[in-house]
This record gives C-alpha cells, sequence and structure tokens, in this order.
C-alpha cells in the first residue's frame, strides 16, 4: 500500500528543536508501512491480508541484513504512530435488526441450526437468570452470567469441531452448553455437591470436561493461553485432526501469559485459535485503562499472527470469523487472533456490582438494542423460524428444565470432607495420608461440632 | 633444547593458566608437559565417585551433564510423544544437557522457544494435558520464578481442581541450580524450597550421575509435574561409570550413604559431598561417626528412612545451601 510522506528538512528540525526537545517527531505525517506478504485471500474465506514481512530471497541488493529484521533502508526519520491509522474494522454479517448485509457473508444455515444457537442462547441466558437468584438467597457461593456475550460462544461454538479443545477463562460457559453438556452437571458443579466433576473443590462456574474436550477452568487469568499453545503444538505433532482454541477477555490479554502465548503460537506454529471477548470492561476497568492501542486484534500482527475483529454480538458473524480462523490454523498449523467485540451486560460476579462504575443507562442500552439473543431473534421472526407462540413455550420449557436440575442439584449432598486429600497426586503419598487419617479422627471425635449430615459420609 | 614443564595452578575446579588455552596447546605441541596443581583457595569438596550397582551391564564414564543428555536420550527414544524445550536447548544448551539430542531426534521434538519462562511453563503444561510428554528446561533455576504462577497455581493444581480428570502429569521441569565458583546472585541460587512446600508437584535433586540419570528418568515417567533441579557446579566435577542401560531410581525414596554412631546429617545434591568431608573431619579431629543421608526426594520426602535411626542418637544436622 502507498504511503505518503512530507519531506522535511531534519538538521533544520534538529537546529531549531534541539534545546526545547520538543516531541517534534509526533507531528510528522507518517503511518505504519504495511507490508505486503502473500495474501490470504481466497473464495473460501473472507479475512484481508495479514502484516506479513516480505520473503524475498537474500540478494546482493543494498538492504539492511540485519537477522532479526528483513526490511529495508530510510533516511527519513519518522515513528510509526498509532494515532495515525484506523483500527482494524468489525466484520459483521447482520446489522443490529438481524438483516444479512452482503448475502455473500451469509452462512445459509438451515432452520435446525439457527434455531439450535437460539436455543442455546437462550437457555443459557434462563440459567445464568436462575442461578445468580440463587446466589443471592444464599443457595450457591457465587456465580458469573454470561449476559450479552451469548453470541460469542455459540457462534465460535458451532464452527469448531466438538473435538477440538476449548481453553476458557471463565465466561464461556455456552460452548460447554453448545456441546450437549447435562445442565445437570452445571448445577452441580455451582452447588460444590458429590456428583460435581470437580467435588466440590472449585468455585462454581469452574467447569470442565474430558469427554466434550473442555479443559477445567482455573480462576488465574490467562494462565490458560500458554498451555493451549503446548496442547497445540502436541496436537500438531499428534496429527489428530484438531485444533485447540483458547478464550480470554479484553483484560486478561493484558497479562504476561497472553504475550509469552501469543509469540510461542507463532514461533512454533501452533494449530490454535486465540478468541478475545472484548467485552469492555475487566471488572470495573474499562478498555480505556486497559490498553492504548487499537484493542487486542492490532497485537496480532506484531507477533507474526494473522488477526480479524468481529461483532462479537452477531452469531452468524462470529461462526464466519471461526471457521475461516479454524481453517487457516488447522492446514496451515499456524495461529489465529479474532477480538470479537461484545458488551458485559451483567456485573463482573455476583460479587460486584457495576452501578459502581458505570451507568444503568449504558448497560440499559446494550441490552435493549445489540444484544446477541435479540438479534438473532428478530433474524428469525423475518425469516418466518419463531414466532411468539414457540418463544412463550420454548422459555417454559427451558425454564422448567432449569429448575427441575437446580432442585435436584439441591438436595444433593456434598463430597465427603476427606476428598480434600484425594487426587493431590496420583497416588497418596504417606504425609497426606497421615493428615486424612487425622482429620477422619478429629471428625469422628467432634461430629456434633461439624455439618456433616450435609456431607458424603467416609470408610474409615 | 628440552622445554620447561609448564605448571598450571588450579584454584576451585577449573584450571587456570596465565597463559591462553593457545599457548597451552602450543606447549603440549612441542612435547612439554603441563603439571595441574590443585590448590583451595576456598572452601569446598571432594567428589566421591559412586560404584554402580553389581547387577549393571555396560557402563560409561559420565559426568552429570553427560548422564542427564544419556537420560533425555532414553526418554526420547522410549517415548514417541515426548518433547524438549527451553531456552537454546537445540544446540545443546548453555551447559551442554541437550547435546546432540536435537540432531538424533529431530528439531520438533527439541526445540528453542522464546526467552519467556511463564510461556515455557504453560506451553509445557499444555502439552501434558493433550497426553504427551514434555521435559522443560529453565536456563538457570534463578530464572524459575516468572513460571512460579504456572508451576504453583496451575500444574500442581491441575488433577486436583479437575477431579482427577485432567492431570499435568507428563511435566518435568529441569534446571541448573546451586552455587557455582563465579556464579554470584543470578547463577546460584538453590529455590528448591520454595517448591518442596507445594503439594502437586514433585522436587527432585540428585547427588552425582548415577543418580541423575536413574532420578530423571523416574521423573519424566512419574505421573505427576516433577521439578528436578542438577546441580551445576556438580556437571562436569561428578563423573561416576554410569550404567548405560534404562534404569530408574523411585522417586520419595531417601538413602543412607554412609553410617556412623553419633550423628545423623540429612541433605541433598552438592551438600552431601560437603557432609562427607565434614564427616571424615569430625571423625578424625573428634572421633565422632556420623549417618549421612541423601533425601534425593524433597517433595514428597522419606521420613521412614530420616526417623528411623539407633534410638540412642537423638541428634541430627540438616545442610542446605541457600
Amino acid at each position: 500500500m502507498a504511503t505518503s510522506r512530507r519531506v522535511w528538512s531534519f538538521s533544520r528540525r534538529l537546529k531549531l528543536h534541539f534545546s526545547s526537545l520538543k516531541p517534534i517527531y509526533a507531528a510528522a505525517p507518517c503511518v505504519p508501512v504495511r507490508f505486503q506478504g502473500s495474501s490470504q485471500q481466497s473464495g473460501d474465506h473472507v479475512i484481508t491480508d495479514a502484516f506479513k514481512p516480505p520473503k524475498e530471497a537474500f540478494t546482493l541488493e543494498d538492504r539492511p541484513h540485519f537477522p532479526g529484521s528483513s526490511s529495508k533502508w530510510t533516511e527519513k526519520l519518522c515513528f510509526v504512530e498509532p494515532t495515525r491509522y484506523d483500527g482494524i474494522p468489525v466484520y459483521r454479517v447482520m446489522d443490529r435488526d438481524g438483516q444479512i448485509m452482503d448475502s455473500t457473508q451469509d452462512p445459509n444455515f438451515n432452520e435446525e441450526t439457527v434455531v439450535k444457537m437460539y436455543h442455546t442462547m437462550t437457555l443459557l441466558n434462563t440459567m445464568d437468570r436462575v442461578l445468580y437468584d440463587s446466589q443471592r438467597q444464599g443457595r450457591i457461593s457465587f456465580y458469573m452470567t454470561n449476559y450479552g456475550e451469548e453470541g460469542t460462544h455459540i457462534g465460535s461454538a458451532a464452527a469448531l469441531d466438538d473435538k477440538d479443545l476449548v481453553f476458557g477463562q471463565y465466561r464461556e460457559t455456552g460452548i460447554l452448553m453448545w456441546r450437549g453438556f447435562p445442565i445437570q452437571q452445571f448445577m452441580n458443579q455451582c452447588y460444590g455437591n458429590n456428583a460435581g466433576g470437580d467435588k466440590g473443590r472449585q468455585m462454581p462456574v469452574h467447569y470442565g470436561c474430558t469427554e466434550r474436550c473442555f479443559v477445567t477452568i482455573s480462576s488465574p487469568l490467562a494462565t490458560q493461553m500458554p498451555q493451549a499453545v503446548g496442547s497445540a503444538y502436541a496436537y500438531k505433532r499428534a496429527g489428530n485432526g484438531q485444533v485447540v482454541i483458547t478464550y480470554f477477555g479484553d483484560g486478561a490479554s493484558s497479562e504476561g501469559d497472553a504475550h509469552a502465548a501469543f509469540n510461542f503460537a507463532a514461533t512454533l506454529d501452533c494449530p490454535i485459535i486465540f478468541f478475545c471477548r472484548n467485552n469492555g470492561y475487566a471488572i470495573s476497568t474499562p478498555t480505556a485503562e486497559q490498553y492504548r492501542g487499537d484493542g487486542i486484534a492490532c497485537r496480532g500482527p506484531g507477533y507474526g499472527m494473522s488477526a480479524i475483529r468481529v461483532d462479537g454480538n452477531d452469531v452468524f458473524a462470529v461462526y464466519n470469523v471461526t471457521k475461516a480462523a479454524r481453517e487457516i490454523a488447522f492446514k496451515e498449523n499456524r495461529p489465529v487472533l479474532i477480538e470479537a467485540m461484545t458488551y458485559r451486560i451483567g456485573h463482573h460476579s455476583t460479587s460486584d456490582d457495576s452501578s459502581a462504575y458505570r451507568s444503568v443507562d449504558e448497560v440499559r442500552y446494550w441490552d435493549k438494542h445489540d444484544h446477541p439473543i435479540g438479534r438473532l431473534r428478530k433474524y428469525m421472526f423475518r425469516k418466518g423460524l419463531w414466532d411468539d407462540d414457540k418463544e412463550q413455550a420454548w422459555m417454559k420449557k427451558s425454564k422448567q428444565t432449569i429448575l427441575t436440575a437446580f432442585a435436584d442439584a439441591e438436595k444433593r449432598k456434598k463430597s465427603s470432607p476427606v476428598e480434600c486429600f484425594r487426587d493431590v497426586y496420583k497416588e497418596m503419598p504417606w504425609h497426606i495420608e497421615r493428615q486424612m487419617q487425622e482429620t477422619k479422627e478429629h471428625l469422628a471425635k467432634y461430629r456434633d461440632q461439624y455439618p456433616l449430615d450435609k456431607f458424603d459420609s467416609w470408610d474409615d | 633444547m628440552a622445554s620447561k614443564g609448564l605448571r598450571v595452578l588450579s584454584t576451585g575446579l577449573q584450571p587456570k593458566c596465565s597463559l591462553s588455552y593457545r599457548g597451552l596447546f602450543q606447549q603440549l605441541a612441542k612435547g612439554g608437559t603441563v603439571t595441574i596443581v590443585s590448590k583451595r583457595s576456598c572452601s569446598y569438596f571432594t567428589y566421591v565417585p559412586e560404584e554402580p550397582p553389581e547387577t549393571a551391564g555396560e557402563v560409561r564414564q559420565m559426568n552429570l551433564c553427560q548422564a542427564v543428555n544419556n537420560a533425555m536420550e532414553i526418554a526420547l527414544q522410549t517415548d514417541p510423544t515426548a518433547v524438549i524445550f527451553g531456552e537454546d536447548v537445540a544446540f545443546g544448551g548453555v551447559f551442554g544437557a541437550t547435546r546432540d539430542l536435537a540432531t538424533k531426534f529431530g528439531k520438533d521434538r527439541v526445540f528453542n522457544t522464546p526467552i519467556c519462562e511463564h510461556g515455557i511453563a504453560g506451553a509445557g503444561i499444555g502439552v501434558a494435558i493433550a497426553g504427551s510428554t514434555a521435559v522443560i528446561e529453565m536456563q538457570f533455576a534463578d530464572y524459575i520464578m516468572p513460571a512460579f504462577d504456572q508451576i504453583i497455581n496451575e500444574a500442581s493444581r491441575m488433577r486436583y481442581r479437575s477431579g482427577n480428570t485432567f492431570t499435568s502429569a507428563g511435566l518435568t521441569i529441569r534446571a541448573p541450580s546451586g552455587g557455582i565458583n563465579h556464579g554470584a546472585i543470578y547463577h546460584s541460587s538453590s529455590p528448591e524450597t520454595f517448591f518442596t512446600h507445594m503439594p502437586g508437584i514433585k522436587m527432585v535433586i540428585p547427588r552425582g550421575p548415577i543418580q541423575a540419570k536413574g532420578l530423571l528418568l523416574s521423573c519424566i515417567r512419574e505421573n505427576d509435574p516433577c521439578i528436578f533441579f542438577e546441580p551445576k557446579i556438580l556437571y562436569r566435577s561428578a563423573v561416576d561409570m554410569v550404567p548405560t542401560e534404562d534404569y530408574m531410581i523411585p522417586l520419595g525414596k531417601a538413602e543412607k550413604i554412609q553410617d556412623g554412631s553419633d550423628l545423623t546429617m540429612v541433605a541433598w545434591g552438592t551438600q552431601i559431598h560437603v557432609l562427607r568431608d565434614v564427616a571424615k573431619l569430625a571423625a578424625e579431629k573428634y572421633g565422632i561417626t556420623c549417618d549421612i543421608i541423601d533425601l534425593r526426594t524433597l517433595n514428597p520426602w522419606d521420613m521412614d528412612t530420616v526417623a528411623n535411626v539407633r534410638r540412642n542418637r537423638l541428634k541430627q544436622l540438616r545442610s542446605f545451601s541457600a
């Protein structure tokens, strides 16, 4: 791409501004050079050119030959200014009213798929409401809702293979739901009961499932990202036909582990999709305080990765970009970065009240005017796939499903207290065995001091 | 004219010479002699080679670094999923621990990473989650700190937090540790105690080449994530006749390497050899005889061996470098 630069006299500027040390360079109208690498465009997917350095062979031409960069000389002192180029555009398929903007981008799903998407998004929304309220009632200890981000979950999950390995952060419940994780299991984990996969060891919403290739969530942010890269490398060597996807938020992308993951994925040629849910807030910290650059997508080319920005509230657009990203990652064994723009309509968690740092009007706007479920509903109404009667019937049925599972989970006991000591190692070492024995003796001696009727019993 | 012999003064463990190496070789080429004279310039220790077990077949002289290399070679031969990565490991590593492995097994199995310890640790966990084996290297134990979060919050808790469904069992973290002549603050750390007290990982330190090979192979094959610190001062100075076969030394088992009646001394790694000298000094000067127990695995440690001493001896000395 041609760039225009005003020619200016360096020595003259230097004489004028040397003592004042003013930032003259900020005024220089330079724009970053966009490298024209090999084009990624094809008829099959719709992403733009990546920022790739030219790969010309070594010649005797007067070029710099530093091992660290293949570029060219310039005699113009010109900084690459972050403010002097447009942000990466936001790809969409539908507008906010659910109208397809460009028919060539329509994924042309059949009715069954569209209805499944809608069912999953609304079921997730209903489950969120029930579990959020249950925390308020003191029935579960903690909960994190997914309000407003359902499109990012379902759109991306639908584009993946069910065996692709997922490393989530904590707000990706919809992926597990799409893959058929039973509602009962969500409830069990949130209740920390004896049927929850983690035996009550983790806070609610820290789901995991080997069968559905969803790695157990952990609380520290972004730690899953370099792990996902390692798994992608192992998958590449195994040649198992799968890719790895890792989800993270705008806040988590600031962590050092995010940088590590991006750099490793690119240098080790890993088949991985980095999916950033940019929902505008990291608890109370808005994106304006999280980063200065053009979001997260702009970092991709800096690491040598393809990147794209997408409207996260447009489930079809999320589907399209994830599908295209998966093809690149799998066929070309290289990482792709997707930044899905969305809005966190709910509080960060039940421990947060977001009215402390943002206006209720702002939240109401997104809820009413730019919501992934609302947009898909409008599309479905327009296409005659949905109507008010079906809506009513489905809302009643989905709520019933949730409440039935909820009641069952509440009835169950918690895991036995001695489960604290199991699974630390594969085989229990002597010192943990001793601690477990001491605990059993203590509980036997003072059982009236503990609510043991709520817990499974144990063998002596 | 006969050449004068050249006396080279050795302080510590490396020979130092006022001539350059070129001068040294020229001297040798002329048919001259070079005598290396050891002179203790500071407190140190004598490495006493360990005898290979009687049942061992073929043996080969190896220093600790070569024994580690041999263990990794066997791991790569026997486990097709095993990969080794870290900073500079492809050309052989800054100490030569991974020498020739990339040539023998391919760049996809032994490869460099960018300089990022938390990335190395995180990626190692990810390889293990995918069911493969990862032997990762921290260039110096001093630099394991950025990886602390991944090791403590992730690797060690993976099995527990997932209800025994996901694990990082296939992960082994290796690092050269401990003091050396010129390492100073940031190349001499012994940070093993940070990891010794963390449930979910195992912490292992060998005292010599025979131990190193067997313990490292156990770590790599263990069903839990392990950290294996290699005393760098022993890399060249500790030389044993090491069995060339594939063998493992069990984790969680200490070893009593010397019997005595007055004092029990417990240590690991380099300090074992310091204590051996101390025990000799104690016997010669004070008539005190000492047990010496090498913990080998710090976590979980072998309390039985340490506690199983004669009842009339209540005194215990634990020595560790910090």
